[in-house]
């Protein structure tokens, strides 16, 4: 009896041991393998998919969703989550077309400026008066979508000076600059998570931050600076949809939000903070487009595509969730 | 030829990563019999209390109840076969009645229909709070009860396991006079008086005397083993405490002669009139290359020292120099930067990142030593971490193995290093720095802690034994109930007996 359970006790521990490393080794190749299956499927479908140029399309309108789901990605990084991103593109998209009249081009810059400074605002509540990121950002939501409503009064706002943006909605030897715009931002905020401390910073507050705290780390300017580049990103996103559109509009990049948070869970980030990166964060991405595209070429309406993201979210983050940093799952 | 033990075990055995806190540790518990199991922190208690109702699985060994063996799956099912807990840390919900919490799991006949049925309930409650002849109503709002009458009501909670099964229960007491006044104690070994009519009790306290007073037997537990049981008519206080803490390490143990006296050397470290909501008026010095101890009971404020100082705790008053220089109080960071280092005690939790890898989180608080501008330079990283690992003899597969997988005395000594790394380290605070650790890792842990006093360090050391803190320390302070009470000097070669300051302890 006493040797049964010992060695049953062993067995198990190995099993468990094995089950673990076999969950990762999939959260680790599940997205290329997804992204293998549905190219298959799909050029089964429609031959013409797997054309270069249907690949180009498809990756220029990736660009603002990819855009989004970079900022997101270091914020959940930090273990937190960031839910104004659509409406901060939306609000982006108003300033824009706003401000596009009087200083053309130029109004980029301190619209992005202040998608930034909104993000850090909200980091900065998040972290002084130390209510949870997602009500904050929640409350962010709203309150973009309000100012975006109330300043453009509730309409589209057309803009009239076409080659303002032309530079974020043409071809660079033949690739869409959007996309280009996009992998430059993933980029610059990859080089900066891996060549400077801020990295290891945002990981050691996502796995451990009471560790990260006691070792003297920054870890509340750490955390406000995360929500400034999830600003930041959310202010260029809403610049790429205005090149494209050629209008900004107060919902514009509003049915952003869910795709882009499943972007960054379907790559593999654990929305528990910690694991994951930008890298995984393209990938998801993809899978994301592909099925989007997926779905509209076996001809399922377009009104369908937030079922797929609501069950997308839920099964990705049920695979890379880190169960023990929550004790009980409220 | 006795009846079989209500309650035994055999070998039992639970190994986590870096620590083993069962180490095949046997004994058994008699019917009507008070057990009393005494040990330090880390001895085992509390995980042999989880193994015993089934919350810990442990990896060998059998637990037999009246003979027979059983692999305990959770409370509910060690309820089922007659054993019981009273948590230390209370386990009632806070916001609904005594009843509802005494027959909580256990309503049965209370509920038809998925309806309470109050009546009932209430007179089910009522007869378990009479076996105990405790007076609570049982309608009574949980939250408005003092701490002593919930644990009663924990009592009266646990005994309805005696209407699950036929035999006499087993009630396990976690530390239950931890946080309870003198008369409240009375009341409590009066309880456990009439316990021993019906049922076995197992007692676990830090406070050896309350153990003689209320055991028939007493076990005493080290390193996940049974290495004494004493007889409570022939053993006293002082017996039990030095069968407690051992004699089986001798001086090189510590590096005794690594000790240097620190009489001249200048005050580093000045605290005056520090308060915390945990401490009143606190008042240190520290010289350079100086330890100081800080013993004292759980509740005696000695970690809040040791948080406030940091700057994790708020201090609502005093004054601290370091080097003459006053040192502002508010964060770890502000405290990092004036040269203070901090060895937490929950080293898996508060002390390292640990899927993060060794050089991580060698380089974590002094990153600066590994950047050139704001640009991480891994090859100095790598040439500074392979230093430490060798110098240190930290045992790694290499310095980008995640440190979660290393020892816990390996991930110990990441810890250190971590500080070591700070060209002017001014204060060194170690929180416990030896906890859970095998014996030769704490060996390495005193000598690193040697070689930062002799290099002029202010260190101040809580620990989980008397032993090892004044074998480490140059003085001792005392501290109960939020203040200090004494100091006592511990200089090389001058030891002395711990019973000494555990008296002033207590």
């Amino acid at each position: 009896m006493t040797v049964d359970t010992t060695t049953d006790a062993v067995a198990r521990d190995r099993l468990g041991a094995l089950t673990a490393r076999a969950r990762d080794e999939l959260v680790r190749f599940l997205p290329l393998l997804i992204i293998a299956v549905l190219l298959v499927a799909l050029s089964l479908r429609n031959p013409d998919l797997l054309t270069v140029d249907s690949l180009l399309t498809m990756a220029d309108s990736a660009a603002p969703l990819l855009v989004l789901a970079a900022g997101a990605t270091v914020v959940i990084l930090c273990g937190g989550i960031d839910l104004s991103i659509g409406a901060l593109a939306s609000f982006a998209s108003v300033l824009l077309a706003l401000w596009t009249p009087a200083l053309s081009g130029w109004a980029a810059v301190p619209v992005i400026a202040v998608t930034a400074v909104a993000g850090v605002l909200q980091g900065w509540v998040h972290v002084a008066a130390r209510v949870p990121s997602f009500i904050v950002t929640l409350g962010g939501l709203s309150l973009w979508t309000g100012l975006a409503l109330a300043l453009s009064g509730a309409k589209t706002v057309p803009i009239t000076d076409l080659s303002a943006f032309a530079w974020a909605f043409t071809r660079v030897r033949g690739l869409p600059s959007a996309i280009l715009v996009a992998l430059a931002l993933v980029a610059v905020i990859s080089a900066v998570m891996r060549l400077t401390p801020f990295g290891r910073w945002v990981c050691s507050i996502g796995h451990a931050e009471s560790a990260a705290r006691l070792a003297g780390l920054p870890v509340d300017r750490v955390k406000i600076a995360a929500f400034g580049i999830s600003g930041a990103a959310a202010g260029l996103a809403g610049l790429l949809l205005v090149a494209r559109t050629f209008s900004g509009a107060p919902t514009l990049g509003d049915s952003l939000l869910l795709p882009a948070v499943a972007a960054v869970v379907v790559g593999g980030t654990a929305i528990t903070g910690g694991h994951g990166g930008l890298g995984k964060t393209v990938m998801g991405a993809f899978v994301v487009v592909l099925l989007r595209v997926g779905l509209s070429l076996i001809g399922v309406d377009a009104g369908v595509e937030p079922i797929l993201y609501g069950a997308l979210i839920v099964i990705a983050v049920s695979v890379t969730i880190d169960r023990s940093k929550v004790a009980v799952m409220k | 030829m006795t009846a079989a033990p209500a309650l035994s075990v055999e070998g039992l055995t639970k190994r986590y990563p870096g620590v083993t806190a069962l180490d095949g540790m046997s004994l058994e518990v008699r019917p009507r019999e008070v057990v009393g199991l005494v040990g330090e922190n880390g001895a085992g208690k509390s995980t042999l209390l989880k193994t015993l109702v089934g919350l810990v699985r442990p990896d060998a060994g059998t637990i037999r109840v009246r003979g027979e063996p059983v692999a305990l799956r959770g409370v509910a099912h060690a309820a089922s076969v007659g054993i019981g807990m009273v948590f230390q840390e209370q386990s009632l919900v806070p916001n609904i009645t005594v009843a509802e919490n005494i027959l909580l799991g256990a309503e049965q006949t209370c509920v038809r229909t998925g309806i309470y049925r109050w009546r009932e309930l209430r007179a089910l409650a009522q007869a378990q709070l009479d076996k105990i002849g405790c007076t609570v109503s049982p309608s009574a709002r949980t939250d408005t009860l003092t701490f002593a009458q919930r644990q009663m009501v924990e009592v009266a909670k646990v005994l309805t396991i005696e209407e699950r099964t036929s035999h006499e229960p087993v009630i396990l007491l976690d530390e239950p006079t931890s946080v309870l006044e003198s008369d409240e104690i009375a009341t409590l070994f009066t309880q456990i008086e009439r316990l021993r009519q019906r049922a076995s009790v197992v007692f676990v306290s830090h406070r050896l005397d309350e153990v003689l007073q209320v055991s028939d037997r007493v076990y005493v537990l080290r390193n996940g083993r049974v290495v004494a049981e004493a007889n409570p008519r022939t053993v006293g206080a002082a017996d039990l405490h030095h069968l407690l803490i051992g004699r089986e390490v001798d001086g090189s143990h510590y590096h005794d002669d690594a000790q240097k006296p620190c009489d001249g050397a200048p005050v580093r470290v000045r605290v005056e009139g520090l308060t915390t909501g945990g401490c009143r008026g606190v008042d240190l010095e520290i010289r350079a290359g100086e330890v100081l101890g800080v013993a004292g009971v759980q509740g005696s404020g000695r970690e809040e020292v040791c948080r406030a100082l940091f700057g994790a705790t708020r201090a609502l008053r005093g004054r601290v120099t370091l080097d003459g220089r006053p040192l502002r109080l508010g964060s770890p960071r502000a405290a990092v930067r004036a040269g203070i280092g901090y060895v937490p005690a929950e080293r898996r939790t508060d002390g390292i990142v640990p899927p993060m890898s060794v050089a991580e989180n060698l380089s974590l608080s002094h990153v600066d030593r590994v950047c050139r501008g704001p640009l991480l330079q891994p090859r100095r990283e790598r040439r500074l971490v392979d230093r430490w690992v060798q110098r240190l003899g930290i045992k790694t597969p290499s310095p980008s193995t995640p440190i979660g997988t290393l020892s816990g005395g390996n991930q110990q000594k990441v810890v250190l290093a971590r500080w070591m790394l700070c060209d002017d380290l001014k204060l060194l605070i170690l929180d416990h720095p030896t906890r859970g650790l095998d014996v030769g890792a704490k060996s390495d842990v005193y000598a690193l802690i040697r070689e930062l006093a002799a290099a002029g360090c202010a260190v101040l050391l809580l620990s989980d034994t008397l032993e090892e803190m004044i074998a480490l320390s140059h003085r001792v302070v005392v501290m109960k109930d939020g203040e200090v009470v004494t100091t006592i000097d511990t200089p090389p070669g001058a030891k002395p007996d711990p019973v000494v300051i555990l008296e002033e302890m207590v």
